[in-house]
């Protein structure tokens, strides 16, 4: 029955996992916010280029919408990992409790010993798997919306290799609309190399 | 494991010591624990901390079931004196935890819910436990703000929590304290330091003075017991307490 450690460890690890998944959505709500303010520039600029930066604009606009759109989006994220820190921090707290009844029956002959078995036995067969379960719905929840957050930003990629093209109608703006959209692309290309951390985070299954 | 003695005993009327614990580490504080049952009644006098949980538990399960703990006097909020509150309550979660109303929304965190406290009054309570009725003592200030000591007419015995408190060096565990100079050593600096106010002091020792005590229980070090009950009185009331040396 000595199960205790072994379930204070993955409850641990679970926290730890889920630390490192809020601070990549951190990381990736401030590349949000980045690509926000550059694209209200590049309207700015769509702007002063006049009408052969007509599409340059659109783009730009569809980008800012995308900014938006992303940080909601990891908003959401951020709260269902919340939700899981609750129910994880409860099973690192049911966790310490069984390391101790076990050190407390290690330590026991005769009734107390027996008093201790049962318990264990109950709150094996019920409390900590119930969690588990709850556990484990929280994550597919979270792989659920990670893969809808990556399907936006190829949207934001396409975006961004559009503005690329349109950036070459810009006549006299051409090079300045160009820079733009290339440190579009590079912002979503970080974006895309954080979602792929938080996948990888996310995949790493609970109790390995 | 800890060792527990039976300190005290009249028909169903029992007091048990759960003490001196050599598989403690040594970054931990030695704790004494008290049970005091009558018939099927039963409180636990400071049941310590969740680290010592394991070795409270098992000692005092070879004397008493356990379950049937349905009350736990804590003199103060620390971690020491209560935070193995919610393990006790895997055995009995309907224990009622008797502790000064300064603490009753602090230790929760500890473990226990709405219905667990039962706040003891500054002025201090009578808590039934089986056919006796105990005392709980006000001893605010020593060194919590919000302080009791258990008290039992019958038996005589005051549990005093810190005070008379003694952090004794290895390989003194005597459950008595058996020389009385040299015990006191043990505790000087500990209650100049953890003991805030003269004022609090002398209404304690006053307090005390006037009950008829056979036998003084800290929660750490060994405890006095007849001439050296007095002894102990007079010299905290001559002891410079709430200094930070000396």
């Amino acid at each position: 029955m000595a199960m205790g450690y072994e379930q204070t460890e993955d409850s641990g690890r679970e926290l730890r996992r889920i630390v490192r998944i809020n601070e990549e959505i951190k990381t990736v709500v401030k590349t949000a916010y980045r690509i926000n303010l550059m694209a209200m520039n590049a309207i700015f600029l769509a702007k002063r280029a006049g009408q052969s930066a007509l599409g340059f604009g659109v783009l730009s606009n569809e980008l800012r919408r995308f900014a938006t759109d992303l940080e909601q989006q990891m908003l959401a994220l951020g709260q269902a990992t919340g939700g899981s820190v609750s129910t994880v921090t409860a099973m690192v707290k049911e966790a310490r409790a069984i390391k101790v009844l076990e050190r407390a029956r290690a330590q026991c002959e005769g009734v107390g010993k027996e008093i201790i078995d049962d318990l264990l036995r109950r709150r094996s067969a019920t409390t900590f798997s119930d969690r588990r379960d709850q556990v484990a719905a929280l994550n597919r929840n979270l792989a659920m919306m990670i893969e809808s957050t990556a399907s936006l930003v190829e949207m934001g990629g396409v975006l961004a290799r559009s503005a690329k093209i349109e950036a070459a109608y810009g006549g006299s703006f051409s090079q300045s609309l160009k820079q733009v959209s290339s440190d579009f692309e590079g912002t979503i290309s970080e974006i895309r190399k954080s979602l792929d951390c938080l996948s990888k985070f996310q995949m790493r299954e609970f109790a390995a | 494991m800890k060792t527990i003695r039976v300190i005290y005993e009249d028909g169903a009327h029992k007091w048990f010591a759960i003490v001196r614990d050599p598989g403690r580490p040594d970054y931990l504080v030695d704790t004494n624990e008290f049970l005091v049952i009558s018939g099927d009644d039963a409180i636990l006098v400071d049941p310590g901390g969740s680290e010592v949980f394991p070795a409270v538990f098992s000692a005092l399960s070879t004397q008493y079931d356990p379950r049937k703990i349905n009350k736990v006097f804590a003199s103060h909020q620390d971690p020491d004196i209560i935070s193995s509150l919610s393990m006790w309550m895997e055995f009995n979660p309907n224990i009622k935890c008797y502790i000064s109303w300064l603490w009753s929304s602090f230790v929760p965190h500890f473990g226990g819910n709405r219905d667990t406290f039962v706040d003891i009054p500054d002025g201090g309570t009578d808590i039934l436990v089986g056919s006796q009725r105990l005392q709980a003592v006000p001893a605010h200030y020593l060194h919590s703000s919000g302080n009791f000591h258990l008290y039992d007419p019958k038996a005589k015995i005051l549990f005093s929590g810190d005070v008379g408190a003694a952090l004794m060096p290895p390989g003194e565990d005597n459950l008595f304290v058996e020389n009385f100079d040299r015990h006191i050593r043990h505790a000087e600096a500990f209650h100049r330091r953890w003991m805030g106010s003269e004022r609090a002091k002398r209404d304690w020792c006053s307090r005390v003075s006037q009950l008829d005590i056979d036998m003084l229980c800290p929660q750490h070090g060994a405890i006095y017991r007849g001439a050296d009950v007095k002894r102990f009185i007079d010299w905290f009331a001559h002891l410079e307490v709430g200094v930070l040396k000396g």
